[in-house]
């Protein structure tokens, strides 16, 4: 299936929720948001989230800035 | 001398503000805050690269005791601002938000009618907002009806390291709005910080004059003292420059 992370559309062979796809990612839990289809994902709701065909996510992290 | 430097009913307890954008790692930027002294600290929110590894986590670097202020920066309307905002806060950032919304790319003006609409919306949903804006007296008694923490016009335009080149207009803003001032981009040097406090600024935001010096640890300490001697300066009521000399010396009762 075809999902939309970060504004690409990346493939994968099986996806089940935002906690595998961050674990998949090897991303640390505690530095990223993740909003999903335009909502904001808190991290206890990660696990129960479902990952389905073409959604929208966005996952960002806090970087030096002005 | 009590000069104490609150926004929003929070007490501020440095009137210098640093920027941790373009720092050469995030150790030296946790010194360099260290050695400012600053009380608030920006960053920015971006989408994380995810081909890249992600260790390191700049919100470890940054002081306990340090406000974290997110920006909006990458807004280019109201809207992206006050999702930015929105996630910020959602990741534990607090309620500190500076208002960026540009859409120029050459020069980086904000937008200030843009920033307007985001500050009233954010300012409703409980946020402090401090909002980025070109020094216009009306536009900023507009943020200041929609509920903006403070002002933060810009000296000159990010990144340029040119001073106050908004000195005129900042000085009527610092005259006519009630909220703090805090005077935002384009500070290149300590002596460009010391003449925006001197102006009557309660406040200056570096960042890029501090990241990209050779020392920054030393820059930094160097736009510490600036900013000190501009406020003291400022609240000693220095004289007024004049057209023509007047003798520093009494001119009689000597040889004549």
């Amino acid at each position: 299936m075809c999902v939309r992370i970060n504004g690409d559309n990346q493939p994968f062979a099986s996806l089940t929720t935002v906690a595998a796809l961050i674990s998949l990612r090897k991303l640390r839990p505690e530095t990223v948001v993740v909003e999903h289809n335009g909502v904001i994902l808190a991290r206890d709701k990660w696990t129960e989230t479902a990952i389905k065909e073409n959604d929208v996510l966005e996952i960002l992290s806090f970087v030096g800035g002005g | 001398m009590e000069d104490p430097f609150i926004i929003a009913g929070h007490t501020i307890k440095n009137r210098f503000l640093l920027g941790t954008g373009k720092f050469a790692s995030h150790l030296l930027m946790k010194n360099t805050i260290t050695a400012s002294r600053a009380h608030i600290v920006t960053v920015a929110l971006r989408r994380i690269d995810t081909q890249s590894s992600h260790d390191d986590n700049i919100l470890e670097y940054l002081p306990k005791e340090c406000i974290t202020m997110p920006n909006t920066s990458g807004a280019r309307n109201a809207d992206e601002a006050i999702r930015i905002a929105r996630i910020a806060r959602a990741a534990g950032c607090g309620d500190w938000i500076k208002i960026e919304v540009i859409s120029d790319n050459k020069y980086l003006l904000p937008d200030n009618a843009q920033t307007i609409i985001a500050t009233e919306a954010l300012a409703k949903e409980g946020f402090i907002v401090m909002p980025y804006m070109n020094p216009d007296l009306a536009d900023a008694r507009r943020l200041c009806d929609a509920g903006a923490a403070s002002i933060m016009p810009l000296g000159s335009p990010i990144g340029t390291n040119k001073g106050v080149c908004m000195r005129e207009l900042i000085k009527i803003l610092v005259e006519e709005i009630s909220l703090p001032v805090v005077v935002d981009a384009g500070i290149g040097r300590p002596s460009h910080a010391a003449e925006a406090m001197e102006l009557g600024a309660d406040a200056v935001l570096v960042n890029t004059a501090v990241a990209t010096a050779q020392n920054p640890v030393l820059t930094a300490r160097a736009f510490s003292l600036a900013i000190e001697a501009g406020r003291l300066a400022y609240c000693s009521g220095i004289s007024a420059s004049k057209e023509t000399a007047e003798a520093s010396s009494p001119l009689t009762g000597f040889l004549r």
